[in-house]
């Protein structure tokens, strides 16, 4: 699901650019070049009002589909009917060109309209674009016939003119398609790679977990239990009570780790545990409430006072740690010597007290999960 | 799989044990023999009992690798005072115990003195809350969970931590017996929430009888309060 989600905001981020590069070429186009060729041209143009009322209105239309399609809310119905507009004003500043100018000098329509096209169409299917282009081009050419002006020269720079305008819009529009297949394409493989990669990964902790607990049921627990049922080892010993008092918290410990990728603070808490219990340690480990995901280093500083406490322990220690909405709190209590009393490395609220009554050490570590007011 | 009837030996008190593990009932027993107020009178592997079998039923959580949680609802429903008794000490496997309406939950490692206070206090209809409870109840994050003072939050979560009444009082600068009164106040909390059960009720209205939480706490056990007259 997450890999879904990076690989559409890669494929989105690809298109805005795209968008974005469009709208800046088809803007400079507009309002540079064609301004400069209506002001140029101004003398010419007969009624001049509808002129620059076509200058205007291509403008508005500009801007809108510029924003629409920046704001990814450009839908199919607006971005046709916004076309078929621009058209339909390209049509009325052809009308205003003087007499066998339809693609002279002084013709500036023609070639935005085939820019608008691209602009308001991008996401639209091929031959939408191909269809207004088309609409385009026959609008010129009509021009031109009614002007009684479709000899052999003017039809070759006609030819000349739809390959430099219609042709490189429709290059321009076929080329960020492919792109944006290809980002997409790209994204998908990049996405479905990281999928693997986690899953892999997943099932290689799962994995190293149970290797983890069948290790120690096989270096530990069966010799001491072939021991006993062989009476090599007496029950009545202290030294063997001891020991299988240890393997039988250590037993309880992990029949309770029912989690196969165990929280990070978790699974170093039991790697101390381990340790302790090699030296013969009863250990607890209780944790209750969902531990939330914690920065490194407050990761770190739970574990390692923890630790501490752990490896001083004489023969018992029990560790707990409780996830509530405000905070972690990570406890020790074990028969550890005072001595073991440390400041905290960090800035996290550690309280440690030695209780002379019980002759044990009660260390506790706390994380506001949410920072005081 | 029938369960045995037992002749009342000695206490007033009576005790029915339902476990898979014949060794575990026997080392309930033990263990139960040592409280003079305590009698079994019935024991069995399966969760065939008729609700007031005994005043107390200890109930294992897991019988022929079946959870049974849905079993306490049943006969707290009957009225049945049941004490969950499981090796399995998830949250949610505490929580579901205690929202169906088991008296407490005792985890197996947890040892006598816990059980047989717990069977004491169960059979008053008192709470009674074990280390682990405690831990659970304080690292509860449900959506239906009561208020806690910030009292009761630490009494619950240092007794959690120490196992010791007498710590926690040492470190909160308070008498054992106001510990004590933090948590089964807090515990109390809880028998307020989700489904009723008569033995939620008879829980509360035990808890206002002896001062310990004030009928105006009580939000949504009104019939139960009228009831204790």
């Amino acid at each position: 699901m997450t890999a879904d989600v990076v690989k559409g905001m890669v494929a989105t981020r690809f298109a805005t650019a795209v968008n974005i590069g469009l709208v800046v070429i088809v803007g400079v186009w507009h309002l540079g070049m064609d301004t400069l060729h209506v002001l140029r041209g101004w003398p010419v143009y007969e009624p001049q009002a509808a002129a620059a009322g076509s200058w205007l209105a291509l403008t508005v239309i500009q801007t809108i589909g510029s924003v629409l399609l920046l704001r990814s809310v450009l839908s199919a119905r607006t971005a046709r009917s916004l076309a078929a507009a621009a058209l339909v004003t390209g049509v009325v500043a052809t009308a205003t060109y003087p007499v066998g100018e339809t693609i002279g000098d002084v013709s500036w329509a023609g070639n935005i309209v085939g820019w608008f096209g691209v602009l308001l169409l991008i996401q639209r299917p091929l031959w939408e674009l191909i269809t207004l282009l088309g609409a385009n081009m026959a609008v010129t050419v009509g021009f031109l016939a009614a002007d009684g002006a479709l000899d052999q020269a003017t039809v070759s720079h006609l030819l000349a003119m739809a390959y430099t305008t219609a042709g490189i819009q429709l290059t321009f529009a076929y080329l960020a398609r492919q792109l944006n297949a290809a980002a997409r394409e790209a994204t998908e493989i990049a996405a479905g790679q990281a999928e693997y990669l986690a899953r892999a990964t997943a099932d290689e902790t799962v994995h190293a977990e149970r290797r983890r607990r069948y290790e120690y049921l096989r270096i530990r627990v069966e010799p001491l239990l072939s021991g006993l049922a062989e009476r090599q080892l007496d029950p009545a010993d202290p030294v063997v009570r001891q020991r299988a008092a240890v393997e039988a918290a250590r037993l309880r410990r992990l029949f309770a780790e029912t989690d196969d990728t165990p929280h990070p603070l978790l699974h170093e808490l039991r790697a101390c545990a381990d340790v302790a219990e090699r030296r013969g340690v009863r250990v607890t480990l209780l944790s209750y409430g969902d531990l939330p995901d914690l920065p490194a280093s407050v990761r770190r500083e739970l574990g390692e006072g923890a630790l501490l406490v752990l490896s001083t322990a004489v023969t018992r220690a029990r560790v707990t740690v409780v996830a509530t909405p405000e905070e972690v709190v990570v406890s020790v209590v074990a028969d550890a010597p005072p001595e073991t009393l440390v400041k905290s490395p960090g800035p996290l609220t550690v309280s440690a007290l030695y209780d002379q009554e019980e002759n044990q050490l009660w260390w506790e570590n706390r994380w506001p999960v949410r920072p005081a007011p | 799989m029938v369960g045995k009837p037992m002749a009342c030996t000695s206490g007033s008190l009576t005790v029915a044990i339902i476990d898979d593990h014949p060794v575990v009932i026997e080392g309930i027993q033990t263990w139960l023999s040592e409280e003079p107020r305590i009698s079994v009178v019935h024991t069995g592997e399966a969760v065939d009992v008729e609700p007031g079998v005994a005043d107390v039923l200890i109930l294992d959580l897991n019988l022929h690798g079946k959870l049974v949680i849905g079993d306490i609802a049943t006969l707290a429903a009957a009225g049945q005072r049941v004490i969950a008794f499981s090796q399995f000490t998830e949250q949610r496997v505490v929580l579901e115990s205690l929202e169906a309406g088991a008296c407490e939950f005792v985890a197996k490692n947890e040892g006598r003195a816990h059980l047989v206070n717990t069977v004491l206090a169960a059979a008053g209809d008192r709470p009674y809350v074990t280390p682990t409870a405690a831990g659970v109840l304080v690292g509860d994050r449900g959506a239906s969970r009561p208020k806690l003072s910030s009292q009761e939050r630490t009494a619950l979560l240092w007794w959690f931590q120490s196992m010791s009444k007498a710590s926690v009082a040492r470190r909160m600068g308070v008498s054992v017996h106001t510990v004590d009164v933090y948590i089964r106040r807090a515990r109390v909390k809880y028998a307020q929430v989700g489904r009723t059960a008569p033995t939620k009720a008879d829980m509360l209205a035990r808890a206002i009888e002896d001062g310990l939480v004030k009928p105006d706490d009580i939000t949504g056990y009104e019939s139960a309060v009228v009831g204790v007259g």
